[in-house]
Order: structure tokens, then C-alpha cells, then sequence
């Protein structure tokens, strides 16, 4: 009989015991420097950003090629099997355009390409929320279906150190506002059908993390929380108290944010949320 | 002015306009020392500066008109001083017009009686144009006036009797500002903007009297008119105020009051007998009822020379030397020099465009208008995305056409306005009503709770949203500023001398100090309580940017836990302004 198996890109970041407990195949995408491309996810945030600072240079990055989809989609479907493939949103990447162009080669009919129009923490809310569907054996319009209806609560809010990284990389949406702003300020971030748009701006982390936890909904009932950070030790800690403070007593999921992002935000603390309800 | 024979008396457009053309050129004499009862000892040209620029306005548009009909130069009076309103004394005043005008609309010519009701309107509108009302301010001075000159015109006088009993109303009123507020006590003052409707009251007074003088053939002598204020001495010498709000002789040291009762009393009549007795006569009403006013040597001998004609009440007999003595105390005149200087390269540049201020937004849903001062301040404002600044501040308030020319200028149908002074509150709200764009004014006091509230716009929001949300962020910042004291003076138990550096926090004087730097690094000591993260320090146009960095640096030692952050400003008046969150 044929299985639903789940496809996601590694921006998501979920770590090997969860991928291996729901068989979640995951497609890299890629962070290039001058002289060598490393493998999303392949590497730690600690070293990723040592390297950052010894090359002395912002590297650039690329979505998986759509030949990487194939490989992982045409052995999947020889198997007997369909694909839902849920990915980093297609406001910041091209992955999910990629991913498009494979299930076209290999089997459209056999394969939904899912835009979560999130990344990170969020996307491997969405992606876990779908394996666990599957186990529950749901079809896959059935399972789309709940993923668009929880993609419609989604919401992924961060605080990055500074616009740096941001302005480098030229992601940065609405947020570009931003820029050229004289005062020292903690821009508050989030994504918005997709695309980074600036929520607030506050002039201390303090505040910006008390910003971001206003954010959530009022009441606990099937919210699923996640922190994400890079290089935010701390501020994540304050996060996770702000937020046991508001629900005590909630499961908090915690995601760094893999190399690709990191690329784009720098270091960076953030919120992923949604509802089920 | 037209006497008829039942000595029904008419004031026409032309007396009025006559009126506020003389008051203007009067109240003009006075403005510098109006200017001095600030009750904080900060560099600014404010109330005298404030009101004179109102009257100017309106007499501007006065002389360009000929009618004849008081109602319509009263028309006239009220619309110009509304669009040329600076401060919060100028809005006031042009409230004042407003309600007097409404008071007088569709009529050519009127009496006393009329003009006694117009006063009421005055105040009504007065009143409506200040959110919470504070005794002990203009208001109340203007309260008193209208409450005198209502008493006065039901005793049926001349509208000279009526200006004088005004006055006298107001004075009074005046005295007592510095009971009814704390502030002005402390500071050893009466309040400023009351103080200048009194004065332009005079100069109301005085241009009747030449009027009458000119009628009568006879010849006027300025001393007719009781001034509250000495004339300044060009010199710059300290003008003589104090709570003894009277000008006075020592020869005639007895200030004395009285009501008479009694029937058929000629107010000219006890004139002529009193005359030689003393100074500062006012003798108001006829008949019945009989309001004496003198500074005398021998208050007895005026009561025995009232007693002729009727019996005397309420009788008031004051030792003004006592008085003089206990409350007075000299203060310099401020740095002119310094205040013009800032004025003058204020008025340059009255309103700087910004073009790009939202990048890569052409037609923004909501338009934001602040006003500043320094060219630093304003680079900052417009990186946050202000699209229109009004050049003003402390030193120089814009006026409310200028404020509606921003807004007007701003695409956007739906504008906020950040006053970034209390001072501007006012003209901003003017402006907001006067315009027919949607304009909601956010009360930020000062540059940093501007830049704060600015920090929270989000285009994206409905205007109302915009408006609670910077409100709420305005408030949560403490703002330092850093000047230096134009006078000596006592507040909230700082002692302060002139020439001293004075810290400021959230309008309350903190520290003096002698240098700037150990001020400031004082001042940031006494308002820190060890929550606060950021502190940015902007630094104004007589700071450099070495000096900054060596305070900055002084500030990151004694306060490692905190992220110091410097900015140039390029504020007159103020060496640092200081955003702490």
C-alpha cells in the first residue's frame, strides 16, 4: 500500500532523532564562501559564524537545484510512495520553485509541493504537525489541508543583533524602512505572506523581547511555541522565561536556525508560533 | 468713537482695529520682561515672544483692511491671530479673540454692554482650548477680567472705566497667580501669559485714552495709563518686577481702596478732589456705586474727602513699601544676544523638506510632521521617517500656519503631528483643527518622547492605532536636558544662578553645576534607577564631537551596564539632550 512520506529542506533544522522517528527525508540547501560551500545544516552555529568572522566575508546562498529534488522525489515515488515536500517560503528562497520544477519531472500527481511561507522553527512546526497526520493516517489532501489551515496561524517574529546581515544578503522586504536609521535600534521582524516585514522597532532588548511575546495569542489552548536563535544564548533564556511566565507550565520547542539563515539574519532570537484550533 | 446725547457710547471697527494696532506697539515694550517670568530659568524667548508674535500677526492683517463694521475686524482679529498663534499664551489669546469675535459677529457697531458679553464668549472659548484648565495661569487672569468687566458694565460706565476696572480685574487676578500655583511661588513669580493679556489690556487703555484726548482737544500723556510692568531700560538693565505688580512712588507709599454707596455720586466730581492727593487714581462707576483707587501719603484725608459723599466700604489701605520690600527680588534679563542669535537662524530656515523620509514609499498612507531644532536632530527625525519638519522648539515656538503649511505639505490625507514641546501642544492642536485632513497631534514634551512615539509608527496601521500606540510609547522614556540658567533662582530646592548649568529631567530642574560635564554625568546619576538599557546622548551646536566622546566614554566607565550612544543634534540653547530607555 502506498505511504505519505514527508520532504522538507534543511532550513527547517529538526534535529536526526525526530527526522528518523517520522522517516522525514530533508533536501540542503547551500551557503557559499569564496573557496568552499558548506552543506546546510552540516555544521553548528558556533562554527558557522567562527568562520564568518575568519574569512572576513558574508557568503552568499543558493536553494537545493531542482536535480537535488529529483534524487530524493524519483527514489520516494519508485517506491511506491507520495510526496508532500513543505519548504522555506518562496518570499526568501527559491526552494520552494525548485521543488516545483522536480515534481513536475517525476510525478505531479503523485507529489504537493507546500509553500509554508515560513522557515525555521515554524517550518519544522509545520512539517512535524504533517508527519504526525500521516502517522494518524490521513490522506494527503486531508493533510494539506490541515497544513493550510495551520500555515494561516503561523507566525514567525524575530530580533536580530543588527540589519547587517540582512541588508547584505538583500532579503530584506518592508524591512528595508529600516535601514539608514541613525538611532541605534533593535528592529523587531516578522514574516509576512512570506516576506520579511518590520513588526516594530524598540530601542532595547529588554523591550523587544516583551514585544515579541505580546505577539502570541491570548489563550494556551493547542498553541505550539518555538524559540529559534543563533548565537543568542541569553536572550533566548529571557525569552523562554517571558513566555513561561505568560503560560506557565507550556512545552517550549527549541530550534537554532541552521547555517542558510543564519547567513541572512546573523545572530538573531526569535518566535515561531501557532494554533490549533 | 461716537458720543450721542444720551451719552450712549458706540465702539466701531475702526476703534477696535485703532485699539489692537496700539495694544500691539505697547505690548511690544513689554514683551522682554514678560519674557523674564519663565518660571524656568532656561534660554527661551517664550510667552512675551510668544504673544507679541500673535498680535503682530493680527495687526498685519488688520491694517490691510477699511471696514467699518466691528464685527467683521473682530472677524478679521480672530482669524489672523489663530493662524499666526505661537505658544500656549498665543493660543489662548487667539481663543480669546475667537470667543470675542463670535461675541460681535454681524454687528457694525456696539455698546458697552455688548462688549461685555463678547468678553464672555472670550472666555468660554479660552477655557474649551486647553484640555485640563490650571489655575494660576492666563485662564485665570482672563476669568477675573471678564467676571470684572461684567460687574462694570451692569454699573453703566465708558468703555475707558470699563478697560480700567478690566485691568484692575486682571491685576488682582494676577496677584494671586502665585497661591493658586506652586510653581510660580517658588519661583518667585507671577505667571507670564496673565501678566501679558494685562499688559495688552493696557495698551487697549492707552489707545482709548489718546482717542478721547484727541477728541476732546486736550493732550494725552502716557502716564494716564496704570502700567503693571516698568519700562525696560535699554540699557538692559533689570527691569523692576515683582509680586508688587504696581508701578509706585515712594512719595506715595499707601495703596487705597474703597467702595462708596450713597446716591447721585459724581465720579468726576471726587476725581478732581482726590487728584491732588496722590497717584494711580481710578475711580470707577457713577451713581450708586463708586470703585476708589489711589496711592496716597494720607490715606485718611481720601477717606475724609470720599466720606463727603457717601458712606465708604471694603476699605484697603496697603503700605506698598512692606510689600515691595518682602517680594521684591531683581533678576538679570535673560541673554538677549544668545535668544536672537537662535531666533534669527530659526526663521532662515522655518521648515526643512524632506523627500525621502519612508524610503520607498510615495504616497504614505499617514504623513508625520515634528517639529525640532539642529540640523542633527532633524537628519535623525527624518531617518525614522518623518516627512515634514517644522523648525522650532525651546527657543522659537512655529506658529500655527506653519505647522499647517507641514501638514498641508505632506501628500498623505491622514497626518500626525509630534509638538515635541509642551509649549507647541497647543499651536499643533490649533493647527490639527484647522485643516481639513484627518490630524491627530501625539503630546510629546520633548525630543526624545518624539523620536519614541516616532519609533512605533507603523504605516501600516490606521491612523487611531498609530496614535495609541506612540502616545503610550512617548511616555515610556525619560528625557534629560542640559542647559545653562539665564537668571538666578530657587527650584524644587536646587539653587541656581545665572550662568550656571542647569539638568533638567522630564521638565523638573534636577542639578546645577558649574560645567557641563560634571552636570550631565550629575543629572544622569540622579535620574537612573538601574532599569533603563539605552542612553543616547545628542549633543548640541556648542558641543564638538571630542567633547561628547570624552563624556560618552566617562558615562560607559560609571555605567558599564548601560549602552551609551552618541548623536549630533546641533540644538541651540541645550549642550546635550539625553534619550534614556
Amino acid at each position: 500500500m502506498s505511504q505519505i512520506k514527508i520532504v522538507t529542506d534543511s532550513t527547517a533544522f529538526i534535529d536526526k532523532e525526530t527526522l528518523e522517528k517520522y522517516g522525514i527525508e530533508v533536501v540542503p540547501l547551500y551557503v557559499n564562501f569564496t573557496d568552499e560551500m558548506v552543506v546546510d545544516g552540516t555544521i553548528d552555529n558556533a562554527t558557522f559564524f567562527e568562520k564568518i568572522r575568519k574569512s572576513q566575508e558574508i557568503p552568499f546562498t543558493s536553494q537545493p537545484s531542482p536535480g537535488d529534488f529529483v534524487k530524493v522525489f524519483e527514489r520516494i515515488v519508485q517506491e511506491g510512495n507520495e510526496i508532500i515536500s513543505i519548504h522555506i517560503s518562496s518570499g526568501i528562497s527559491g526552494t520552494v520553485e525548485s521543488a516545483n520544477t522536480a515534481a513536475k519531472m517525476v510525478d505531479e500527481a503523485r507529489i504537493s509541493v507546500f509553500d509554508s511561507y515560513s522557515t525555521s522553527g515554524g517550518l519544522a512546526m509545520l512539517v512535524i504537525a504533517a508527519a504526525q497526520a500521516v502517522e494518524e493516517g490521513k490522506t494527503r489532501e486531508e493533510i494539506v489541508a490541515i497544513l493550510n489551515r495551520l500555515k494561516s496561524t503561523l507566525r514567525v517574529i524575530f530580533i536580530p543583533e543588527t540589519l547587517e546581515y540582512l541588508k547584505k544578503g538583500g532579503r530584506i522586504g518592508g524591512a528595508q524602512a529600516l535601514l539608514g536609521t541613525l538611532l541605534q535600534i533593535k528592529p523587531v521582524l516578522c514574516l509576512q505572506e512570506g516576506k520579511i516585514e518590520p513588526l516594530d522597532k524598540v530601542r532595547t532588548m529588554k523591550k523587544a523581547l516583551e514585544r515579541i511575546v505580546n505577539e502570541l495569542p491570548t489563550t494556551a489552548e493547542g498553541l505550539q511555541v518555538s524559540v529559534i536563535n543563533a548565537e543568542s544564548q541569553e536572550n533566548l533564556q529571557k525569552l523562554v522565561e517571558l513566555i513561561q511566565e505568560r503560560f506557565p507550565g507550556i512545552a517550549i520547542n527549541n530550534y537554532e536556525i541552521s547555517s542558510v539563515i543564519a547567513t541572512h539574519t546573523g545572530p538573531v532570537v526569535g518566535l515561531a508560533f501557532m494554533q490549533n484550533v | 468713537m461716537t458720543l450721542n446725547k444720551k451719552e450712549t457710547v458706540f465702539l466701531r471697527g475702526s476703534d477696535l482695529r485703532r485699539m489692537i494696532l496700539e495694544a500691539c506697539n505697547y505690548f511690544d515694550i513689554y514683551k522682554e520682561s514678560i519674557n523674564e517670568l519663565n518660571v524656568f530659568p532656561v534660554p527661551d524667548g517664550d510667552t512675551g515672544t510668544n504673544m507679541s508674535l500673535t498680535m503682530n500677526a493680527t495687526a498685519k492683517e488688520l491694517q490691510k483692511i477699511e471696514s467699518d463694521s466691528i464685527g467683521e475686524v473682530a472677524r478679521i482679529m480672530a482669524q489672523s491671530a489663530l493662524m499666526g498663534a505661537r505658544g500656549n499664551s498665543g493660543v489662548i489669546l487667539s481663543q480669546l479673540f475667537r470667543g470675542i469675535a463670535r461675541g460681535l459677529s454681524g454687528k457694525d457697531e456696539v455698546q458697552l454692554s455688548e462688549v461685555g458679553k463678547a468678553f464672555q464668549y472670550g472666555i468660554v472659548y479660552a477655557y474649551n482650548a486647553v484640555s485640563k484648565p490650571v489655575e494660576g495661569t492666563i485662564l485665570t487672569v482672563a476669568r477675573e477680567i471678564a467676571r470684572g468687566s461684567r460687574q462694570a458694565v451692569q454699573t453703566s460706565l465708558t468703555f475707558i472705566d470699563l478697560l480700567r476696572i478690566a485691568i484692575e480685574s486682571g491685576r488682582n487676578a494676577l496677584e494671586r497667580t502665585p497661591e493658586l500655583l506652586p510653581v510660580l511661588k517658588e519661583a518667585g513669580v507671577v505667571d507670564a501669559g496673565g501678566l501679558g493679556l494685562v499688559v495688552f489690556l493696557e495698551g487697549c487703555l492707552q489707545s482709548m485714552l489718546k482717542c478721547a484726548a484727541e477728541e476732546q482737544g486736550t493732550i494725552f500723556t502716557e502716564d494716564k495709563v496704570p502700567t503693571v510692568l516698568e519700562i525696560p531700560d535699554p540699557a538692559g538693565k533689570k527691569a523692576a518686577i515683582g509680586t508688587v505688580m504696581e508701578k509706585f512712588n515712594p512719595d506715595y507709599p499707601y495703596c487705597t481702596e474703597l467702595l462708596m454707596k450713597g446716591s447721585g455720586i459724581s465720579s468726576q466730581k471726587i476725581r478732581q478732589c482726590l487728584d491732588e492727593w496722590g497717584d494711580s487714581l481710578l475711580v470707577a462707576g457713577e451713581g450708586e456705586l463708586v470703585k476708589v483707587h489711589i496711592h496716597t501719603a494720607h490715606p485718611g484725608n481720601v477717606l475724609e474727602i470720599c466720606l463727603l459723599q457717601g458712606s465708604i466700604h471694603d476699605i484697603k489701605i496697603e503700605n506698598m513699601i512692606d510689600q515691595y520690600k518682602e517680594t521684591h527680588w531683581s533678576r538679570p534679563s535673560p541673554d538677549k544676544e544668545k535668544t536672537t542669535t537662535g531666533k534669527a537662524q530659526d526663521e532662515k530656515n522655518p521648515q526643512i523638506k524632506f523627500s525621502g523620509g519612508a524610503a520607498g514609499v510615495s504616497r504614505p498612507s499617514i504623513g508625520i510632521v515634528a517639529v525640532s531644532s539642529g540640523e542633527g536632530l532633524y537628519s535623525v527625525f527624518a531617518s525614522l521617517g518623518v516627512d515634514k519638519i517644522v523648525s522650532g522648539g525651546q527657543s522659537m515656538n512655529p506658529s500655527v500656519k506653519e505647522i499647517i503649511d507641514a501638514i498641508m505639505d505632506i501628500p498623505a490625507e491622514k497626518v500626525i503631528v509630534l509638538p515635541n514641546n509642551s509649549n507647541i501642544r497647543l499651536s499643533a492642536q490649533q493647527a490639527s483643527e484647522l485643516v481639513e485632513k484627518e490630524v491627530m497631534v501625539v503630546d510629546t514634551r520633548s525630543i526624545p518622547q518624539g523620536l519614541a512615539a516616532l519609533l512605533a509608527l507603523d504605516r501600516a496601521k490606521t491612523l487611531n492605532e498609530n496614535f495609541t500606540e506612540m502616545c503610550k510609547r512617548a511616555r515610556q522614556v525619560k528625557t534629560g536636558e542640559v542647559t545653562y540658567a539665564t537668571r538666578d533662582a530657587l527650584v524644587n530646592n536646587v539653587p541656581v544662578k545665572k550662568g550656571h548649568i542647569i539638568g533638567i529631567c522630564d521638565d523638573r530642574l534636577i542639578v546645577s553645576g558649574k560645567t557641563v560635564n560634571s552636570t550631565t554625568l550629575d543629572l544622569i546619576r540622579a535620574i537612573l534607577t538601574g532599569e533603563e538599557e539605552v542612553l543616547t546622548l545628542f549633543y548640541g551646536q556648542d558641543i564638538n564631537d571630542q567633547q561628547a566622546r570624552e563624556l560618552a566614554d566617562l558615562l560607559g566607565k560609571e555605567f558599564p551596564e548601560i549602552e551609551v550612544e552618541i548623536q549630533y543634534g546641533g540644538q541651540p540653547l541645550y549642550y546635550y539632550l539625553i534619550f534614556i530607555e
